[in-house]
């Protein structure tokens, strides 16, 4: 890589819409997206003198961007100010007094990659992680739709990586029921 | 009797995030063996996370998805000031 090739302009160019594509596959938000592009083009441009050329400046460039991402989630965490109080706790309706489950689950014969393809499913999807509570919610979306370490999630919402794994498990069992009743057919009305 | 399967989906989770302790996975394991629920449940969330990972990846992947071309002339500017100042 030419150390000279430090121009701002020809990243856009090059790597705007795929680092557009990279917020957007973990914000999901246009509007957030593009202001994320280019806090990072001009945090790379005053940045410039420290890319060792070691690398891509595409792999650089969405070095930077991670930490632009982590940075404005752990804002919104705090600007919301998320009830510390404990949430909601799925596993005492899910679960019998003896440990048994309520509802028994059942085997999902469905293809993840169809699933992907589906809009429908998508919907469907996105409609349950927003029944979350607002706390599991934004762990969890950090944790499977960001892909963010458990390390940076915990930093990001100030809790402990005991209470992450709490929130993230009570997450998954009431998404899982979500789907069940909702696409995969459960109690669904066909 | 007692069932496990409470304590089971938490450990089943936790090992998509952590490494479990011999023990939890000693344990873990045995009860699988034994209930078909909670096989299942381990079934819906290893879908769930290949699908969260394929989500994730399709995104990344679809030229469809450009940065629209006014926000591209709204960066143009913004990252001309900055290398003029």
């Amino acid at each position: 890589m030419n150390k000279k090739a430090g121009n701002p302009e020809h990243w856009l160019t090059d790597h705007g819409d795929y680092l557009y594509r990279y917020a957007m596959s973990r914000l999901r938000n246009e509007e957030q997206a593009s202001d994320m592009v280019q806090e990072t083009l001009l945090a790379a441009w005053r940045g410039w003198d420290r890319f060792s050329g070691n690398s891509t400046v595409r792999t650089w460039l969405v070095g930077i961007m991670k930490h632009k991402i982590t940075d404005l989630v752990r804002k919104e965490i705090r600007n919301r100010k998320l009830a510390e109080a404990v949430e909601s706790d799925p596993t005492s309706s899910m679960f019998n007094a003896d440990g048994s489950w309520v509802e028994a689950p059942r085997s999902w014969k469905e293809n993840p990659e169809e699933l992907c393809e589906s809009e429908q499913f998508q919907q469907v999807l996105e409609g349950c992680i927003g029944k979350l509570p607002e706390k599991q919610q934004t762990v969890f979306r950090m944790r499977e739709l960001t892909g963010e370490e458990s390390e940076t999630i915990c930093k990001a919402a100030e809790i402990t990586s005991t209470h992450l794994h709490v929130l993230i498990h009570r997450a998954r069992l009431a998404l899982r029921t979500c789907l069940e009743f909702n696409w995969f057919g459960g109690k669904r009305q066909t | 009797m007692n069932h496990f399967c409470r304590e089971a989906s938490q450990l089943q989770s936790d090992g998509l995030d952590r490494e479990l302790t011999l023990m939890e996975r000693i344990r873990l394991r045995m009860h699988l063996l034994i209930c078909g629920a909670c096989r299942n449940y381990a079934e819906n969330l290893e879908l769930l996370n290949n699908l969260f990972h394929g989500l994730r990846k399709q995104t990344e992947e679809d030229e469809s998805i450009t940065l629209p071309s006014s926000d591209k002339e709204r960066i143009k500017e913004a990252l001309k000031k900055a290398s003029e100042s």
